[in-house]
């Protein structure tokens, strides 16, 4: 479903993906930990193109991200979910779920609205359509940003440390929400610090460091027997 | 010195309509201008080098060159380029709306940069196009957030079309000016020029505190 060939990344001088290969296959849930820094925000953002890898090759789905069309036709199929959640906030909630659609699927309002409102129940949110974002808690306004990206039918979902940004009593009701969307056999990338999550949810461990992927296995090997002596660190100060 | 106040009290009528003709230039020159300084705005903001690069050079030249003499290129110099006159009000119009224009790219681009990085990233990764999402996300919220330099813009403007006088358009000094040259009544005239101005500046800044007020209660709606 994604297939990513040493790609790099450069800021000016700074090296932030030193060549990266992995293939995520369909219906995988792929969870990437590492301490910060390590490249792996910046690995999730290349995927969907929000940074444009120095060198190596992406396919999503069959798509080569090469083009500007051929990148808005990614961005189509794959939902981003952000740390900060980056709603609209002059927009309503349903405004917020609606306008992609509109704009890029050309539905009706009323089409639109429809699946917003479905998508609003899947999340527990139905009775805040007509909420502002300020008007909600940081986990209600991420459970909106998943309804959003999940309105335009994404064959794959992003999830950028989407619980680093929440009060602790917060997080769970987001997790809950990314769970269901992984049991339905969603396509999910999740860059988390959740390591709960990643072990409950997750069907393989990426761990990332100094721009490169160190280790990678089914949550529970990874997590009770590492292999490399920089993963074994790390987890030894998280778990 | 006497104050010939019965001077004042003939002349309003008359000054009166230099001050509407004033609005009317300023209001005019800034509605081109927000249309210019919108474009010119994002062109600023644009990665192609070439629109980018010539969206500074406008914005360089008529911020580091003054208004009059702006006013002297399209009113004299420009006819000489395209061969025939150019009416005064025209001429006035133009070279309001140009520079005004100048100045609002700067507020717009501005206020475009002050939104957080963000919300193109989410337009963009939901697949809106980057004008998608500039229309429908970034400008309505810029737009709320450049309320009280626009309205700055605008008295600015106000003021400074004071300046078309020089190429005989009657707006409100240059009214001040004929009846002196019939009067000589110089103080009285200049005095009630300046208090029309004030008086027309003041009322556009409490019109914009009211609009920035309103804006700030329900700030993000």
């Amino acid at each position: 479903m994604i297939s990513i060939k040493n790609v790099h990344k450069k800021f000016g001088k700074i090296h932030v993906l030193k060549g990266i290969d992995a293939h995520i296959k369909e219906k995988e849930v792929v969870v990437i930990i590492g301490p910060s820094g390590s490249g792996k925000s910046t690995l999730l953002r290349c995927v969907n193109y929000l940074e444009e890898p120095t060198e190596g090759e992406i396919v999503v789905d069959g798509i080569s991200l090469t083009s500007e069309s051929n990148i808005n036709k990614v961005r189509e199929e794959v939902g981003m979910v952000f740390q900060r959640f980056n709603l609209f906030p002059h927009m309503t909630v349903v405004e917020n779920i609606t306008l992609a659609p509109m704009q890029v699927r050309k539905m009706s309002k009323s089409e639109a609205g429809v699946i917003a409102l479905s998508l609003l129940e899947k999340v527990g949110l139905a009775d805040k359509a007509d909420a502002y974002p300020e008007q909600l808690s940081g986990g209600q306004q991420q459970r909106v940003a998943i309804a959003r990206a999940l309105a335009m039918r994404p064959k794959i979902m992003l999830f950028d440390e989407p619980t680093s940004a929440l009060d602790p009593e917060m997080i769970k009701e987001v997790l809950d929400v990314m769970k269901t969307l992984a049991n339905e056999g969603m396509t999910m990338v999740v860059v988390t610090h959740e390591m709960g999550f990643a072990r409950e949810v997750g069907d393989r461990v990426i761990f990332m460091d100094e721009g490169r992927i160190v280790e990678e296995n089914l949550p529970d090997e990874l997590f009770t027997n590492a292999q490399e002596e920089r993963t074994k660190l790390f987890l030894s100060k998280i778990l | 010195m006497n104050f010939d106040f019965d001077l004042v009290v003939k002349s309003f009528p008359l000054l009166l309509l230099g001050a509407g003709v004033t609005i009317q230039i300023t209001a005019l020159s800034v509605s081109f201008g927000l249309l210019i300084g919108m474009f010119v705005g994002i062109a600023r903001l644009s990665k192609v080098k070439l629109v980018k690069f010539l969206a500074t050079v406008y914005v360089d030249f008529i911020r580091g060159t003054p208004l009059l003499v702006q006013i002297f290129l399209i009113y004299f110099a420009l006819p000489m380029i395209i061969g025939q006159r150019i009416d005064p009000f025209i001429a006035a119009i133009t070279a309001c709306s140009v520079n005004s224009g100048a100045y609002v790219a700067e507020i717009f681009r501005a206020g475009i940069q002050s939104i957080d990085k963000g919300q193109m990233e989410a337009g963009r990764s939901l697949g809106m196009t980057w004008s998608q999402t500039m229309r429908f996300i970034i400008l309505p919220q810029a737009f709320k957030r450049i309320i009280p330099p626009l309205g700055n813009e605008f008295i600015a403007m106000l003021k400074d079309s004071s300046l078309v006088s020089v190429i005989g358009f009657e707006e409100l000094t240059r009214r001040g000016q004929l009846i002196i040259a019939r009067t000589y009544g110089s103080f009285e005239i200049w005095l009630t020029v300046a208090f029309i101005y004030l008086v027309m500046t003041l009322t556009i800044s409490r019109l914009v505190d009211y609009l920035e007020r309103r804006y700030k209660i329900d700030d993000k709606h």
